[in-house]
């Protein structure tokens, strides 16, 4: 089956090479259990992607439908989160909410790769930053109590260095 | 009489001008055709996504190839050919990499030249590559903190040189600005200290240093955490709780998680799972090390991993890891950046080759530290 078709949220329809589509783990499940064959002109919808965030998941898969399988024992592997291919990062010069919506998309469908270097750029974001610093780069509003704060402070401070 | 070559300070080197101040040739024939390591990814070319950091990098780029007309006039054509071809991979990019001399007493080092060094193995734009970023730092670190009375005038200038690049790339990144503060405040303390003479050698060389300091704490201190509209959806917030513990499984160490968890409730649940503390003793420490800290009485009852953890951290210490690492060969004796790699004798000379046939290949990239990495410079 070399092509297949996959349907945006919003209702745009993408045709793209089934090698590059079976990096998604889900769109894989979904053609196993639909049983699509060559020649049918189903088309499988992904409800909880917009086209724009699609486009950009499909030019990821097509990049990296090569690659080879991440062997299990590696699997420490995601720890390093300097470990970011250039092409990748550049990839993932986006503002933030794209980059939250390419996680999402990742998620959803499944995408082992993608949602290793995308929490890896966030993750990058949060290193070495301070609480207030983390808030700030993320727009997060402070949702501690004074009492939660106190706690927290509390519990931490006997491994704190001293 | 002693024997004086015509040019004494460094027989039979040839000299350029350039906007920097004076270069050895035979370096800048080496490092004037060092693209940006994305260029060495084939596939990048066909992607749109070059122009942005084709625009950062054009203008050294054009001073470079200028340099090289220069240089290409003056030289023996012959020579020039061949040395290409053995240097350049694919597209006409060399591969960043520098011969030194290992086993080295107090004499020979001092041919090993640190600052050649940088420059050869591309250094300066090396920090603008996120897998190389750390190790950078790192040797940085190690520089500044012990050795920089000790280094050549040209050695600070061109560290001074990296330290200004690093800071640009926090700025632009907004990452890994502790780093660079961690580094400026060591610099601070050898500056408060310096005086004429000892550490700094030159007064003029200093004053231009101290010129770069400022430049280089300006940039610093200008760094402003730049917050996301309240339009910008989906936010942190917005993801799932499962989308935000595969950002904490990332994080490498205690602080980082600390400081997470201080900042946003859902992520001060997450972090109290075991699973992100367990991960975090298996990234960080090998099976032995974990099994000696757990106590045998423990074993039925299921271990608390943050309190093993932070034992493990204590007794062991964390280990340190770089995505990217500068490797030595052993056949040519050569540093170069693992994933570039280098152009090797061996793969020229079918002698050499022979030779090798009942040599394990694994052995013969050396995998290089920052720590190794200086000792073989004369400091």
């Amino acid at each position: 089956m070399p092509n297949i078709k996959l349907q945006s949220c919003d209702n745009e329809v993408f045709t793209i090479d089934y090698e590059v589509a079976k990096c998604s783990t889900t769109i894989k499940t979904m053609v196993d259990d639909l049983g699509l064959e060559e020649g049918d002109d189903e088309v499988v919808p992904l409800p909880n992607v917009n086209s724009s965030i699609l486009r950009k998941v499909i030019q990821w898969a097509t990049y990296h439908k090569d690659d080879p399988a991440v062997p299990e024992e590696e699997e420490n592997k995601e720890k390093r989160t300097d470990d970011i291919s250039s092409w990748d990062s550049d990839f993932l010069k986006v503002d933030q909410g794209t980059l939250f919506e390419l996680i999402l998309a990742a998620n959803y469908l499944d995408i082992k790769g993608l949602l290793d270097v995308t929490c890896k750029t966030v993750a990058n974001m949060i290193k070495g930053k301070t609480p207030e610093e983390i808030r700030k780069t993320f727009n997060i509003k402070n949702d501690f109590t004074p009492e939660e704060e106190e706690q927290i402070r509390r519990e931490n401070e006997w491994c704190e260095d001293k | 009489m002693p024997f004086i070559s015509k040019d004494w300070r460094s027989p039979g080197e040839e000299w350029v001008k350039t906007e920097e101040g004076w270069e050895k040739k035979k370096i800048l024939e080496c490092s004037n055709l060092v693209v940006e390591q994305h260029n060495f990814n084939p596939r990048y070319a066909d992607d749109g996504n070059e122009n942005e950091c084709a625009n950062e990098f054009s203008t050294s780029w054009m001073r470079q190839n200028r340099l090289k007309e220069q240089t290409d006039d003056e030289s023996n054509k012959e020579n020039k050919i061949e040395c290409y071809s053995s240097q350049t991979i694919g597209d006409g990019t060399i591969q960043p990499h520098c011969y030194i001399t290992i086993k080295c007493t107090k004499e020979i080092a001092g041919f090993n030249g640190l600052s050649d060094a940088f420059k050869r193995l591309d250094f300066k734009s090396a920090v603008h590559d996120v897998r190389r970023f750390n190790y950078i730092c790192k040797l940085l670190d190690l520089l500044i903190t012990y050795k920089l009375p000790a280094l050549s005038g040209c050695a600070q200038k061109v560290l001074f040189k990296m330290l200004e690049e690093v800071a640009q790339q926090v700025s632009t990144s907004q990452q890994n600005i502790h780093l660079l503060n961690k580094l400026l405040d060591q610099l601070r303390v050898i500056i408060d200290c310096a005086c004429w003479g000892h550490p700094l050698g030159s007064t003029q060389l200093w004053e231009n240093h101290l010129n770069t300091i400022n430049r280089i704490v300006d940039i610093a201190n200008s760094i402003r955490i730049r917050e996301p509209s309240d339009e910008s959806f989906p936010k942190l917030e917005n993801l799932p709780e499962e989308c935000i513990r595969e950002v904490l499984l990332r994080l490498a160490d205690h602080k980082d998680l600390e400081a997470s968890s201080k900042a946003y409730s859902v992520m001060a649940r997450l972090c109290d799972e075991q699973r992100i503390w367990r991960e975090l003793c298996l990234f960080h420490f090998t099976k032995q090390q974990i099994n000696f800290v757990l106590e045998p009485n423990d074993s039925k009852a299921a271990p608390d991993w943050q309190r093993v953890y932070h034992k493990l951290r204590k007794a062991f210490g964390l280990r340190e890891e770089y995505a990217e690492i500068i490797q030595l060969c052993r056949n040519c004796r050569c540093l170069f950046w693992k994933s570039i790699g280098h152009p090797c004798i061996a793969d020229k000379n079918p002698n050499f080759m022979d030779k090798l046939q009942d040599v394990d290949k694994n052995t013969l990239h050396v995998p290089i530290p920052p720590q190794a990495f200086l000792t073989f410079f004369s400091l």
